[in-house]
């Protein structure tokens, strides 16, 4: 190819000449319409205006300013897809151990989602003091139980379903129903992302599959498609990111040049217009990304102490594979947030397969028997996860939030050894930047069956994230069909007592 | 728990009771102004007073009183003391809820007094004349729509009516139109906004050269008549409707049956249907004798898991009904009824009773399939007879191919690998063999336990000596119980499909045998999991078939070594590979044909089902205090919202006759919204933005009309002629405001850069569907076919959830318009959902438009859009030859309907030279002209 290629539009002078004249001017109004700015202020709450970020058609994903100074610069969410009970992993009962076997007061009228209850059930695991708090962790999940001081547990999230796709859902979104914009599109929406090579939000789906809810759990919803979370994982690549295995570098490239050249000689006739010069700089991006996201996803470069550190280096047997399949999302989840991704959503357990609890943590029937495999594929990796970011630095800046859709209940189901859907209390932790540590807030009745102290709803637990990112959730808001929409819907409170100041 | 199942007349039967003992609450007769007013100004008129209207309530008036604040819930129930709300709040039965908030609670003495005063009938002063006070609005959509004078305007920019209301704001600001666009644009402009697809360089080059004054309205007409038309109108209607196939939520199951009311809407917008008529056959086709009309009231998301937990269940019918409310709300109405589910609507003057009215309306509406009715004539049984025979004569022909392709898979060279297995139809070859018996041994499945629906075996006659007919026994290692469908015996019973299937009891293994009578010459085996292709799990992938002819010793006659590796992407159409093109044709149209007959039969039959409506008399609906159902309060009939009047239905109206009359009053001349809500859509899909921005929200927080009086004038000229939306369309298409270059100005980007004022036809990106469309229309690959089932993008796994995987491949099937795309909610399409192509699960009155690098990766990289782009090269070198400037001209009038300027046929043909037309086809797919509409 012998054409001489209009240089690739510089990305500086590219938004230097639409940040001021015509450029600008036009940007602004392109997506007003699109119901982006302020169509017109509207009163959702005294003193609770709007505000509503300005996107840059050329790069949506920008960086912005918070609402006010941010303790976190970015997140990492951990969401355990299935719903991990909280009864064998994080919240202590002894009364349930000492109950164990009678039935629960009330419980004979109780009907939860699968039906009718049996007696009260203590874990099959043992919980034992961790770190200096002495904070009380079952020996299902000793390596995560080694970083109890740094977390923030709250024992007494309460949802408002007990299905699987409407809790993630929920917990995703701040909806039951499908198509709400996730957490992760919330935040980009508000703050793009400091990574300019790489997408601002990305969710990376478990090795056995998407979760429940699928792709709703990082959707854009309503919000422009810019927001929506890029899902891959260590063994599966973003799609079409690649040159097409038949096309020869050179000629991608040429490609590619000639396409440049044809689009700026059309912008020449169309002076102004962003959104044409926005098409032309959504091309620059994506060949930025093609560098740039195969390196951050290769991770063969990472020392084997690391691979070791995850559990990375496991093989022989298919549990073996998978946490090393889940490992390396870990330590991919790690390099994201160190190249300054702004939304990381690493989900452990996928959508149903091969029967209830199998690929998740749905433990209805055979409690033990399933969990004995989760509890070892998530332990380790996400404790060196956490531990990793420690060593790094990385906490100072980064929220980690492990979640899952709802609890469990304290009976075995009637006629079964597992446990029910549960989302009367159930249990979250925090790590990292702004979050106070180590901290328990919140607790379950004395069975772990209902959230009696300082309950938190989850419009609370979300309000507190963007609180910690610098956002109020009742002005973080965008207008869709006659509603000025927030993640956290008409409700939600910072939960004050959890912030380290 | 039990305080929540209790009914509340017990417990307020239990609560006078402790307050009978009260000595006050026998008492002589209460006097509101002497011992109430009092109380209420001292306790609560701090809040809810002259100063300040916490929850929009006010206290310090009768008239006040009795209207409540926007909770919705009425003060009190004269006579009922205990159930009445205020006194629920100030005795503080719920503890989140006690009033008053601040100050002073009441003293029991006080409780006493309030109580007695409502159970002795709340007397105020005047109370028989004071009503409540009524509910009005001065907001502009409320009031009557009112045909304004067309602004007095000499000008040649004026062709219409339209213009003269749009320069008219043009003068006023000092802006000025842009001058018309030239003819190619201008048709470009036309086919992509009107059909969703560019104009073929044959429709440019005659109207570029039509001499006639009439040449443009003439092309507005021809457009107008185009039955695609319809395909691209139906698609913006189904954005506002929340059409999708399959029903959301994490199980998301396909609705094979939803297309119908697709259809339905093409239709519709190709007859030009009156609009109000549209609006009645969707709210009650079933009164009308369109059946898939009313598709569009369960269009929506359903969630099929059920709980036996009550509290789910309800809430779950509380919302698939708030789905109705909502999108008739928004659709029609441009009133986000939905706001008044918890409370009165904040912005609007709608009351939470309202929101129950329409609940009402729609109570009886149940999701789920029934049969497509259709009138019958008089010699349906004689036309069936021959469609049989018709569809049997097709079916063979379409055999014929299988076996040609089969035929000539034989005879290619032994070593080339053969194709994967696949879930219909599968072939093995052999020498001929002696059998007594064949045993086939699973060694591997795509899901689950294996299935096999029919195992035939054949001999040198070409006779299936497999059949139980035949005298032959099926043994198995094991069959999966208690399924009746699954049992052995349908191995070889000679009946194809799910129904008729064998299931093994192991997963992924198990072993079936088939003995024959005597000894058989076999040469050829077939089979597959599901011939009638409706099942694409548990397929076996991996096996081996042995035969034996003494029932003690086996060999191997055939396995699935050499077969190309299972890619859990069964392709049923893998036998078209080894034919012509011609052949491929013929194969496609005789399954078009097999697909109507079928579907005339079905009808005949009733066998065709619909994704559509289904309706019983439903219980009483009741107002829900703050939206939870199990805070019923009063009984409620169906009925439009009080601002607008009354349906004047009883609470217990028959089911039909409540959407009967909502459609007859939503669709009425009288209606102030109707008719302004449809043509602000119709503006909006072809300026791009609307007169009203909000398209969905008429209300009071919605955006207020750039060009009201337009508006008004729209509206006003729509009723006037019959709802007919071609009319308003073609008033559009016609005026010089649509006419214009869409080629900046300083001064109208300084001054109003959004264009709200339209001194030029804003450059616009083109949605996913026209995208898509529009690279199938320009390689030459498009299936113009209409109507009927949709295609998949996805390949669809089939467990207790479904499971759907993009596809890699793709061929005729997927090359018709993306109307036609099977739409599976979360699921977008891999390469055009990143286009802001909505999933099906919210209302999408307006579509954003972002640019982002996924979607530059999808339109760079994607399989699809290479092989589109190497079937463009194709049809370049066909049409314009081998001479790279012809190619150049060529590619541009296909793909931008006009030739390339000096500079352009250079840096092309250079491109071309270097590296090839194929990636010159590839950069044309991604240029912003290609996605743009100017």
């Amino acid at each position: 190819m012998h054409i001489t290629p209009h240089p690739l539009l510089n990305r500086r002078r590219f938004l230097g000449n639409t940040g001021t004249g015509l450029g600008a001017i036009a940007l602004t109004h392109l997506l007003s319409r699109g119901g982006l700015l302020a169509a017109k202020e509207r009163e959702s709450a005294p003193g609770k205006t709007p505000i509503r970020p300005k996107i840059d058609p050329a790069n949506p994903n920008a960086p912005r300013l918070p609402h006010f100074p941010a303790a976190a610069q970015n997140v990492l969410m951990i969401f355990c897809s299935g719903a991990c009970s909280q009864l064998d992993t994080f919240d202590y009962k002894p009364e349930l151990i000492r109950h164990h076997g009678k039935p629960m007061p009330g419980a004979d009228k109780l009907i939860t989602f699968q039906g009718e209850q049996g007696m009260l059930t203590k874990s099959p695991w043992e919980f034992r003091p961790r770190g200096h708090s002495g904070k009380m962790i079952s020996d299902l999940v000793p390596h995560l139980g080694s970083m109890a001081d740094d977390m923030c547990f709250i024992h007494s999230l309460v949802g408002e379903t007990n299905t699987h796709g409407p809790g993630e859902n929920f917990m995703n979104t701040g909806f039951t129903l499908d198509g709400f914009p996730s957490i992760g599109a919330w935040s980009t929406y508000a703050l793009g992302s400091e990574a300019d090579t790489l997408p601002a939000y990305v969710a990376i789906p478990d090795p056995r599959g998407t979760p429940q809810s699928s792709v709703n759990n990082w959707g854009p919803g309503f919000l422009p498609a810019a927001f929506q979370g890029t899902d891959f994982n260590s063994s599966k690549p973003v799609r079409n990111l690649a040159r097409p295995a038949s096309i020869s570098l050179s000629k991608d490239q040429a490609t590619r040049d000639f396409l440049n050249t044809l689009n700026r000689h059309r912008l020449e006739n169309y002076p102004g217009d962003s959104e044409l010069a926005a098409r032309i700089s959504s091309y620059e991006l994506a060949a930025r990304m093609q560098l740039s996201v195969p390196e951050v996803s290769d991770i063969s470069s990472e020392p084997k102490s690391i691979l070791k550190m995850y559990g990375a280096d496991e093989s022989g047997t298919p549990l073996k594979d998978l946490k090393a399949a889940y490992a390396r999302n870990c330590i991919l989840a790690r390099r994201l947030v160190e190249s300054g991704v702004r939304f990381v959503q690493l989900f452990n357990g996928a959508y149903q397969t091969g029967g209830e609890g199998v690929s998740n943590w749905d433990g209805h029937k055979m409690l033990q028997e399933q969990y004995s495999k989760h509890g070892p594929v998530m332990d380790q990796p996400t404790a060196a996860l956490l531990k990793d970011l420690k060593q790094r630095g990385l906490l100072q800046n980064t929220l980690v939030v492990w979640c899952t859709e709802f609890g469990r209940m304290p009976t075995f189901q009637k006629g079964a050894s597992g446990r029910d859907h549960n989302p009367k209390g159930f249990t979250a932790w925090l790590a990292g930047a702004g979050v106070r540590a180590p901290f328990t807030y919140g607790a379950t009745d004395d069975f772990g069956y209902q959230a009696v102290d300082n309950v938190v709803t989850t419009h609370d637990f979300h309000a507190t994230i963007l609180h910690l990112l610098g956002l109020d959730h009742e002005r973080l808001s965008f207008y869709h069909n006659g509603i000025e929409r927030r993640l956290t819907n008409v409700s939600g409170t910072v939960v004050r007592d959890v912030l380290a100041t | 728990m039990s305080a929540k199942t209790s009914s509340p007349i017990a417990i307020a039967s239990a609560v006078l009771l402790v307050f009978g003992l009260n000595a006050r609450a026998v008492s002589p007769t209460v006097d509101f102004q002497e011992q109430i007013q009092p109380l209420l100004a001292e306790h609560c008129q701090k809040c809810h007073g002259p100063d300040k209207q916490k929850s929009k309530l006010r206290l310090d008036s009768p008239k006040n009183i009795l209207k409540g604040g926007e909770s919705g819930e009425p003060i009190f129930l004269p006579g009922h003391s205990a159930e009445s709300h205020l006194v629920k709040l100030v005795t503080g039965a719920d503890p989140d809820e006690v009033m008053p908030k601040e100050g002073k609670r009441l003293t029991a003495d006080e409780i006493g007094l309030l109580k007695a005063w409502i159970d002795q009938g709340a007397k105020m002063p005047g109370v028989e004349t004071v009503v409540a006070e009524g509910i009005t609005t001065d907001h502009w959509s409320f009031q009557p729509v009112k045909r304004p004078p067309v602004p007095a305007i000499n000008s040649p920019a004026v062709a219409n009516a339209i213009d003269a209301f749009v320069l008219d704001r043009l003068n006023q600001k000092g802006l000025t139109p842009s001058p018309v666009a030239s003819r190619e644009t201008l048709i470009r402009r036309l086919y992509l906004v009107m059909l969703g697809l560019p104009p073929t360089p044959e429709d440019v080059d005659a109207f570029v050269r039509d001499k006639s004054p009439d040449a443009y309205r003439d092309l507005v007409d021809r457009v107008l008549a185009s039955s695609h038309y319809g395909e691209r109108w139906a698609r913006h209607w189904l954005d506002v409707v929340r059409y999708a196939d399959s029903n959301g939520f994490e199980t998301n199951r396909e609705r094979k049956n939803a297309y119908p009311y697709r259809d339905y809407v093409i239709k519709a917008f190709n007859d030009d249907k009156p609009y109000d008529q549209f609006i009645k056959e969707q709210l009650a086709g079933d009164a009308m004798g369109e059946d898939a009309a009313t598709g569009f009231l369960v269009a929506g998301p359903y969630d099929i898991v059920k709980s036996p937990d009550i509290s789910l269940t309800l809430m779950q019918r509380q919302n698939e009904l708030d789905d109705m409310i909502n999108t008739t709300g928004t659709a029609f109405l441009g009133l986000t009824l939905g706001c008044a589910r918890c409370h009165n609507h904040k912005f609007d003057p709608i009351l939470q009773k309202d929101y129950y009215s329409m609940q009402a309306v729609f109570a009886g509406v149940n999701h789920g399939e029934r049969p497509l009715r259709r009138k019958l004539d008089a010699d349906d049984a004689c036309n069936l007879a021959e469609l049989k025979k018709t569809l049997t004569a097709q079916k063979q022909g379409l055999e014929k191919y299988q076996k040609i392709s089969a035929e000539r898979l034989a005879k290619m060279p032994a070593d080339a690998q053969r194709p994967p297995v696949n879930s219909k139809l599968n072939e093995e070859r052999f020498t001929a063999t002696e059998a007594r018996a064949i045993r086939f041994t699973i060694l591997a499945t795509s899901s689950a336990e294996p299935c096999i629906d029919e195992l035939e075996v054949f001999d040198t006659n070409g006779v299936n000596v497999a059949l139980a007919s035949h005298g032959s026994v099926p043994t198995a290692s094991g069959t999966l119980p208690g399924y009746e469908i699954h049992k052995l015996k349908h191995l070889n019973d000679g009946l194809y499909g799910n129904s008729h299937s064998w299931i093994s009891d192991t997963s992924g293994g198990g072993w079936v045998a088939i003995t024959f009578p005597q000894v058989e010459q076999i040469d050829r085996i077939l089979w597959g999991r599901d011939r009638d292709e409706a099942f694409k799990d548990r397929v076996i992938t991996r096996y081996k078939i042995e035969a034996s002819s003494d029932l003690q010793s086996w060999n191997q006659i055939a396995s699935s070594d050499g077969r190309k590796p299972y890619e859990g992407k069964p392709d049923p159409d893998e036998f078209l590979a080894r034919l012509t093109d011609n052949e491929v044709a013929a194969v496609k149209q005789t399954r078009e044909q097999i697909r109507a007959t079928q579907a005339d039969i079905d009808t005949l039959t009733g066998n065709q089902q619909v994704w559509a409506g289904t309706f019983s008399q439903p219980d009483t609906t009741y107002r829900l205090y703050r939206g939870d159902p199990f805070a019923k309060r009063e009984p409620v009939a169906p009925d439009e919202p009080t601002v607008f009047g009354t349906l004047g239905l009883a609470q217990d109206a028959p089911e039909q006759s409540r959407r009967v009359k909502l459609a007859n009053w939503i669709a009425s001349q009288e209606n102030p919204l109707t008719a302004r809500v449809m043509v602000n859509r119709l503006w909006q899909y072809i300026f791009g933005n609307g007169i009203v921005a909000t398209a969905s929200d008429f209300g009071g927080n919605g955006v207020a009309p750039t060009h009201p009086e337009l508006l008004d004038w729209l509206a006003d000229e729509f009723v006037k002629g019959g709802w007919s939306i071609k009319h308003i369309q073609r008033l559009i298409l016609n005026s010089n405001t649509f006419r214009q270059s869409s080629q900046p100005q300083p001064e109208g980007l300084a001054r109003d850069a959004g264009d709200s004022l339209l001194w030029r036809f804003q450059p616009r990106r083109l949605e996913a569907e026209p995208i898509r469309d529009s690279i199938l229309a320009v390689s030459g690959a498009l299936d113009t076919r209409m109507g009927g089932p949709g295609f998949y993008l996805l390949d669809v796994q089939e467990e207790n959830v479904m499971h759907y995987f993009p596809k890699e491949k793709f061929g005729p099937l997927e090359f018709r318009r993306m109307i036609y795309l099977f739409k599976i909610r979360q699921e977008q399409d891999a390469i055009f959902g990143s286009f802001d192509c909505p999933d099906g699960n919210q209302v999408i009155p307006h579509r954003s438009r972002s640019n982002t690098p996924l979607q530059a990766l999808n339109l760079f990289n994607s399989q699809f859009v290479l092989q589109q782009a190497n079937f463009l090269a194709e049809r370049l070198r066909k049409e314009a030859g081998d001479d790279p400037k012809q190619q150049v001209t060529r590619a541009f009038e296909l793909a931008f309907a006009r030739r390339p300027d000096s500079f352009e046929t250079s840096v092309s043909t250079e491109m071309i030279h270097t590296d090839g037309l194929e990636s010159f086809c590839r950069a044309l797919y991604n240029t912003s002209e290609f996605l743009f509409v100017f």
